[in-house]
């Protein structure tokens, strides 16, 4: 099977995705790694499951958890790691909304 | 008294008659975590460590027969445990504290475990070297010079080299099978949904399991009795009685039937542990147990098919690691959009980045049905030829791995060679199914051979009998 | 616009009565001091696994149910993936291939719109934009509140029609105990897709979306609005671009959001740490079973069976309140008729004008007011000053009744009466003479009453009258 290509755009796209940045060096040493991690990955093409249904495990509506409200953590225990609090909120740079 | 000698449950048997105190016993391991620390198996011993021995003895005193009272267990660094750090290996979570219990620590501190300390791991279970780690490489315990095999490779690391009698690993795609293999000791993955996964940082949610690493057979049934058992926080794990696993130790194999796959036998051929997996097959035909030869037709493709479905969840799951909530944020970011951005791409390391990219790839609009819809369907049909297998087999028997414990360095350029470690231990994680791997035999350098059974979902107690039996027989 | 076809679909949103949220046992509460209704799962902490709320599940099928959808069988959760602040985990569990409710309808006036689903999904947490020095505040007690989501089809075609559908779905959803549906808290929320063809052109126009308009008037301006932009784009030789827009009901206009934010590839897969939900027939049934009457079925009900009249009918089932009210009061008192008769004289026109009005008076007091009238122990004049006097003192009607009513008795009105005839001889001699002796007659029982004070029970007394008369 032909290797599929990977262009530069679509790495970009990706890391969109990702939320991650790189740089121009890093996103064209990635491609031919892209592309070797896309061979391994092609190999299910090869397989027909054509006649193949996924089965989904599952519980009755009945197993469900109850409505019961319960007590929540502390707020000082949510806001624990937080980098960046105020407010007892979780702070960011402000946004425009 | 030599106490990485013992195995747990003469351990937890000196315990309990307080022959020795946990504090002693507790004292002990932690003075040879010191000693090893060359071995930077464990990123960090609790400052706490030695108090929860000394309630333990209190509560022995008192008449606690906890099953691991006042044993000392270390733990996998991305299993939470209230109030202490929990970093995954990674620069990201360095400093972040467990808000709260998972529930395998929750059910160990049940039992009165001492939890001592965190092991190291592939950055977020990401490898099969624990070379990933944001905190240096672990060594392998029987060869410096070695990997520990990953992810959990601090984990197994500690058990081999006597820092303490059991620790936990997680399993996505054999990360406790491998290292177990290559630090001569025993793991099993457990069947899917057999242990909660509630507070364990996910990689692949529908794939993986905690589950013990111990130095013999027996220990492990032991340990998983303690981890098992649904829980309310996890809708996968199994709300059913957990069965007394050791007491599923008969020592005896006669009439067993091993399932022999013919495309193991395909692939082994000029491995290293080709020799190794022959004669194991052969003792356990020798010693009655009946050799069935099978097929998994698509065998080979549970390595692609792992390398899109475990991707693609993790690429989700490790979406909230972003510098908002937790997790280390940029001094560099001045909005949003550069807290995601610059938090992410300075605190993951390279092989989560690829991982997180990969899995973008395979469910993004347009590649999702080629991929992700296809592996999983390709996962379906696997669990259908596996269960031919299993309606003429008790277990399957293969390798862990294509051999010993490879060199520090000598795969970390070549991603694809580093997850061809997975080759035979990705089936199980497919399936859900129990695998446990045990060592068998030595190369003429003293390392050891990891051998796998695999047993149908649900029956490790199966997978622990045949086990048991080729650790006190087989001589490879 | 006369030259153009409007096409809308709507998304509306609307939070579930649930005591805990949808995958933890956290308050389902508005109003909280900021993250303390949170939990490892809804702050999407590191290891935190969801576990589905059954009510939740349960609302939605009922809701479902209010519309004639159809309850699918296996309901699946997935992940809709994308980086936002509020959004704790980076993806909100949603569902995309099989919602709980699948089709459905509703009728307007003259016009059937077309459900497309139902489905579940979790709320996000609340930016609060502060000042520059302070920053944008994340509070994740909504994060994971339990919210139905009902997409309809591209049926509707007004501004008008999109607020008669909002509004028969609100009610219904509060009828059936599904939502509170509070606009002002953000309970319903709606986004609307609009595009605009040229008149009885089969061809659909490129759409935009406008999201998160939160009460009735802003989506009616909204879609004029819009509708209108796009109109002049198009007159003016422009082209319509596929977008998200907001609407700023300060301005009163829409404006275009980042397009970066418009074109999300949310990457939608199975959430590997749930399983799907079987919900079968018994189960549906047994939700159907708890189901109100929806206010129409109601009126059809309350004109053909109770035999209300039409005005009647419409204004008791206008009201959620009202309706229980109501049915509640001839549960005890079977009479409908009579109770709605006093429902809208003589307690809905004391409330109309009045916000967040409450009936004074209880259904047991008032179905023992009607009972004493029946069964003439008390007058109607007693019975309108007995009324009043629970109404604004909230008195004893037992004891009012003794001390007001206990109606004279049959000799000692023969007594009244016949004194009565007795001291107004020439009334006497009008009655037998005068060509309306029906005026006379009038006379005598408002002189029986005057003397009784009320008490006496009218057609008893005009009984008497009359025989007395002979």
């Amino acid at each position: 099977m032909e290797k599929t290509k990977v262009t530069i755009e679509e790495v970009k796209r990706l890391a969109g995705l990702s939320s991650l940045e790189f740089s121009e060096e890093e996103l064209k040493s990635f491609i031919p790694e892209f592309e070797n991690m896309l061979e391994l990955v092609d190999q299910v093409k090869n397989c027909d499951v054509s006649d193949v249904e996924v089965k989904y495990t599952s519980h009755k509506l009945a197993q469900l958890r109850e409505d019961c409200a319960k007590d929540s953590l502390p707020q000082e225990e949510i806001l624990l790691n937080s980098p960046k609090t105020k407010k007892g909120s979780f702070c960011v740079p402000k946004m425009l909304d | 008294m030599k106490f990485e000698e013992l195995s747990l449950i003469e351990l937890v048997k000196l315990l309990q008659e307080q022959k020795v105190s946990s504090v002693e016993v507790t004292k002990y391991f932690i003075e040879r975590i010191k000693e090893k620390q060359n071995l930077n198996a464990v990123l960090e011993v609790y400052d706490d460590a030695i108090e929860q021995a000394e309630k333990a003895d209190e509560k022995i005193k008192n008449g606690f027969k906890g099953k691991l009272a006042g044993v000392p267990v270390i733990i996998k660094d991305n299993i939470l445990f209230k109030g202490k750090k929990a970093s995954c290996s990674s620069k990201f979570l360095e400093n972040y504290v467990a808000q709260y219990n998972s529930t395998v620590v929750e059910k160990m501190l049940n039992e009165g475990a001492v939890i001592i300390g965190r092991a190291n791991m592939d950055e977020f279970a990401m490898g099969s070297s624990t070379e990933n780690s944001a905190f240096g490489p672990t060594l392998n315990a029987l060869d410096p010079t070695r990997v520990p095999g990953g992810s959990s490779g601090g984990s197994a690391c500690a058990v081999a080299a006597g820092l303490c009698p059991v620790s936990l690993g997680t399993d996505t795609g054999g990360s406790i099978r491998q290292p177990a293999s290559y630090n001569g000791i025993v793991g099993i993955k457990p069947t899917y949904g057999r242990v909660s996964r509630y507070g364990v940082v996910a990689f692949a949610s529908s794939i993986e399991q905690v589950g013990p690493l111990t130095k013999n057979v027996k220990d492990n049934a032991y340990m998983l009795g303690v981890l098992s058992g649904g829980s309310e926080h996890d809708e996968t794990s199994l709300k059913i009685e957990v069965p007394d696993f050791l007491s599923q130790i008969k020592g005896d194999i006669k009439g067993i039937k091993v399932g022999v796959l013919k495309e193991v036998e395909e692939m082994v051929k000029g491995l290293d542990v080709e020799k190794t997996y022959h004669s194991v097959i052969d003792f356990l035909k020798a010693n009655g147990a009946e050799i069935v030869y099978s097929s998994i037709p698509d065998f080979a493709l549970t390595l692609p098919c792992y390398y899109i479905i475990a991707p693609a969840e993790a690429t989700s799951n490790l979406g909230r690691f972003d510098g908002v909530k937790y997790s280390r944020r940029s001094p560099k970011a001045t909005n949003v959009d550069e807290i995601y951005l610059k938090s992410r791409s300075e605190g993951f390391g390279k092989e989560v980045k690829r991982r997180i990219m990969l899995g973008n790839f395979v469910l993004s609009s347009g590649y999702f049905d080629a991929y992700y819809n296809k592996a999983k369907k390709l996962q379906q049909k696997l669990k259908i030829e596996a269960g031919k297998v299993f309606s003429k087999c008790d277990v399957i028997v293969l390798p862990t791995t294509t051999g010993v414990a490879f060199k520090l360095g000598a795969k970390s350029n070549d991603p694809i060679a580093m997850y061809k470690e997975d080759l035979f231990t990705i089936l199980a994680n497919i399936l859900g199914a129990p695998a446990l791997s045990l060592p068998c035999g030595k190369n003429e350098e003293g390392l050891p051979y990891g051998i796998q059974i695999i047993a149908n979902s649900l029956n490790e107690g199966m997978a622990y009998n045949v086990a048991d039996y080729i650790e006190k027989g087989y001589r490879g | 616009m006369q030259d153009f076809d409007i096409v809308i679909g709507l998304e509306v949103h609307a939070e579930l009565k649930t005591n805990s949220k949808v995958f933890c046992s956290c308050k389902n509460q508005f109003g909280s001091t900021p993250n303390t209704n949170c939990c490892p799962v809804c702050v999407g902490l590191p290891g935190a696994l969801p576990v589905l709320n059954k009510k939740a599940v349960q609302l939605v099928i009922k809701a479902g149910l209010t519309i004639d959808s159809e309850i699918n069988d296996l309901a699946i959760f997935e992940r809709k993936n994308y980086f936002y602040p509020d959004l704790a985990k980076a993806y909100q569990i949603s569902q995309l291939v099989r919602p709980i409710c699948i089709g459905g309808h509703i009728d307007l006036k003259d016009k059937r719109i077309r459900i497309n689903r139902i489905h579940l999904e979790e709320d996000a947490g609340k930016l609060v934009h502060s000042t520059q020095a302070i920053g944008t505040l994340i509070d994740y007690n909504r994060g994971g509140v339990p919210l139905m989501e009902l997409v309809t089809e591209p049926d509707i075609s007004s501004a008008d029609e999109a607020v008669e559908f909002l509004t028969k779905l609100r009610q219904r959803l509060i009828f059936a105990d599904v939502a509170n549906c509070k606009m002002e808290q953000g309970g319903m929320r709606c986004d609307v897709n609009i595009s605009v063809k040229p008149k009885g052109s089969s061809v659909l126009g490129q759409r935009t979306e406008m999201k998160n308009l939160n009460s009735f008037k802003s989506v009616y301006r909204a879609i004029n609005y819009e509708a209108n932009r796009q109109i002049e784009v198009i007159r003016n030789g422009g082209k319509i671009v596929q977008e998200t827009r907001k609407w700023d009901d300060n301005h009163e206009k829409s404006v275009s959001m980042r397009k970066k934010e418009t074109s999300q590839d949310y990457r939608y897969f199975p959430d590997p740490d749930m399983l799907a939900v079987e919900i079968s027939r018994e189960d549906v049934e047994n939700i159907r079973k708890t189901m109100p009457l929806m206010p129409e079925e109601l009126k059809k009900k309350y004109i053909e069976e109770y035999k209300l009249t039409e005005y009647d009918a419409d204004i008791i089932t206008k009201d959620r309140d009202i309706i229980k009210y109501f049915e509640d009061t001839i549960k005890l008192y079977n009479n409908p008729k009579v109770v709605a008769n006093w429902l809208l004289t003589d307690i809905l026109s004391k409330i109309k004008d009045e916000e967040n009005a409450e009936i004074k008076i209880s259904p047991k007091d008032l179905a023992k007011i009607l009972t004493l009238l029946e069964q003439s122990k008390i007058s109607r004049t007693v019975a309108k000053d007995i009324f009043a006097k629970v109404w604004e003192e909230n008195a004893d009607v037992d004891s009012l009744a003794k001390e007001m009513g206990g109606s004279v008795d049959e000799e000692s009105l023969k007594t009244i009466i016949a004194n009565i005839l007795a001291t107004n001889p020439k009334a006497v001699e009008d009655y037998h003479t005068s060509d309306t002796p029906e005026k006379v007659f009038r006379w005598f029982v408002g002189q029986v009453m005057k003397e009784t004070k009320g008490k006496a029970n009218a057609p008893m007394a005009e009984k008497i009258i009359k025989e007395l008369l002979k």
